[in-house]
């Protein structure tokens, strides 16, 4: 058995947990569950949400339950969860945040890419709240910050350790990001990720953020869509890109190495198994490259077990993530170690969640045991 | 004057973007290249450090530029990392990107 070192860096607890989900097995399909979440998307009883809804009473133990979490004075005496938003506008320069164009409970601007953005963020927000009982990236309530009209023609979004900022596309390639709600669960799980550990961002620590953040971006769109693992398409940022380009994604979480074949973007670099893994200096070591191998072994978890990602495949995801053996150095085979670990705290040894995470692995070339 | 741009980081990668574009006298039209040198003067191009900028600690999926310009009898290669907050850069990198994008843009009209 793989031994996993309970060490962690000094900086990795500075903030607490905020990202992956943490839903009961039940609490998805439980009818007051879902009525609750259906009263939550109401954005006039969003102010001042009190979450310790049906979802919270029928979840698993919390972080704060579990052996050995972290148990920090801060979390002790948190906040109550309220969203607070404020969307800034660059207007086209790269100076951040910008002009506020629009701040919690104001009506839509009628800017595109302000109301997506503020849209995206209350989705996210809302899944870590009702599902994992999350009080946003922080857990302590941190304010939720966006810059939108970033540069000009700018093809990208990116967290810049503090806020999301997003690009309007070139309109050749790129259409405008905040249209793209996996890639913004995406930016706002590095928050999450980073508040929880460092990971390294660079080489196979930085591809596990990376893969990180696809499984909860694509879980945010899953969850916001209602959509179950058979159903979703598991495409990140399918949005994305213009009629001009021959591809359906920036990656495919289902089938890497297909998403994309075009002649000025290329083809889709990303391996399906870690016999495939690619080594190289480019893209920070290939982080958004070889993010693909955990990727794929969590989307064959999630179809194995079926109904809804974020119920129990999402769920070992997230406790993994909160996990307080996670370190900055951690490797695809450590963190694989620990789902198992997880899977087995939660379902115990022999379960169908165990076996399954067992073998999702093993497909993508890591043995767990 | 020659020009070579590479752009690293972002959401997602692809080879196509990642590669070096190298823009010589036959893609810019003397105007072009006029104006190019005054940007870069204005920027003091040739006088910059290697590398301008640092992300933040915690930052993922930023972009960061490596833009060399060969003039007459001066060179430079400056790793830019976004955001760029100095407004002479940021028109120098903005024109660059522009030239190197319409480039890209033309290598794939024969297809169409």
């Amino acid at each position: 058995m793989h031994k996993i070192m309970p060490h962690r860096h000094p900086f990795c607890c500075v903030v607490p947990p905020y990202i992956l989900e943490r839903v009961s097995e039940r609490a998805g399909r439980h009818p007051a569950e879902a009525a609750a979440r259906t009263l939550t998307q109401d954005a006039s009883l969003r102010v001042t949400r009190t979450v310790q809804s049906v979802a919270a009473q029928t979840a698993p133990k919390t972080a704060d339950q579990k052996p050995g979490a972290r148990v920090s004075a801060r979390r002790a005496a948190r906040p109550a969860v309220r969203i607070n938003r404020t969307i800034y506008t660059t207007r086209n320069t790269q100076n951040l945040p910008g002009d506020v164009a629009r701040t919690e409970a104001s009506a839509a601007s009628g800017d595109v890419a302000v109301d997506e953005a503020y849209d995206g963020l209350g989705s996210t927000f809302d899944f870590f709240s009702q599902i994992f009982e999350r009080n946003s990236i922080d857990n302590n309530g941190l304010p939720l910050k966006a810059s939108v009209h970033y540069g000009t023609d700018y093809g990208n979004a990116f967290w810049n350790g503090q806020q999301m900022v997003f690009g309007d596309g070139d309109g050749v390639i790129f259409n405008r990001f905040t249209g793209s709600l996996d890639i913004i669960g995406h930016e706002l799980t590095h928050g999450v990720t980073m508040s929880e550990v460092h990971l390294l961002p660079i080489f196979q620590p930085g591809a596990l953020g990376e893969s990180v953040s696809d499984v909860f971006g694509s879980l945010i769109k899953q969850w916001t869509l209602n959509q179950d693992a058979q159903s979703a398409d598991w495409l990140i940022g399918a949005e994305l890109f213009t009629e001009n380009v021959n591809g359906v994604a920036l990656r495919s979480m289902k089938d890497p190495g297909n998403a994309y074949d075009d002649p000025v973007l290329g083809k889709d670099p990303q391996p399906r198994h870690m016999r495939d893994y690619v080594h190289t200096i480019n893209d920070f070591g290939g982080v958004h490259i070889n993010c693909s191998i955990p990727n794929l072994a969590f989307y064959l978890l999630a179809t194995s077990l079926g109904g809804f990602a974020w119920e129990r495949a999402g769920r070992i995801w997230y406790e993994t993530v909160t996990d307080d053996r996670m370190w900055h150095h951690m490797t695809f085979a450590r963190f694989a170690q620990l789902t198992l670990s997880n899977a087995v705290r939660l379902y115990g040894n022999g379960s169908e969640e165990t076996e399954a995470v067992q073998d999702a692995w093993e497909q993508v070339g890591i043995v767990v045991d | 004057m020659r020009i070579k741009f590479e752009e690293q980081g972002g959401v997602a990668y692809f080879p196509g973007l990642s590669r070096p574009f190298t823009l010589g006298d036959d893609d810019l039209s003397e105007e072009e290249a006029g104006e190019l040198k005054r940007l870069a003067d204005a920027a003091r191009f040739f006088d910059l450090p290697s590398s301008v900028g640092s992300p933040a600690r915690g930052a993922a999926d930023y972009k960061q530029y490596t833009l060399t310009i060969d003039g007459e009898g001066e060179s430079r290669t400056v790793r830019i990392v976004e955001p760029v907050t100095d407004a002479d850069l940021a028109a120098l990198l903005k024109f660059v990107r522009t030239k190197v994008y319409a480039a890209r843009a033309r290598e794939r009209s024969p297809r169409e």
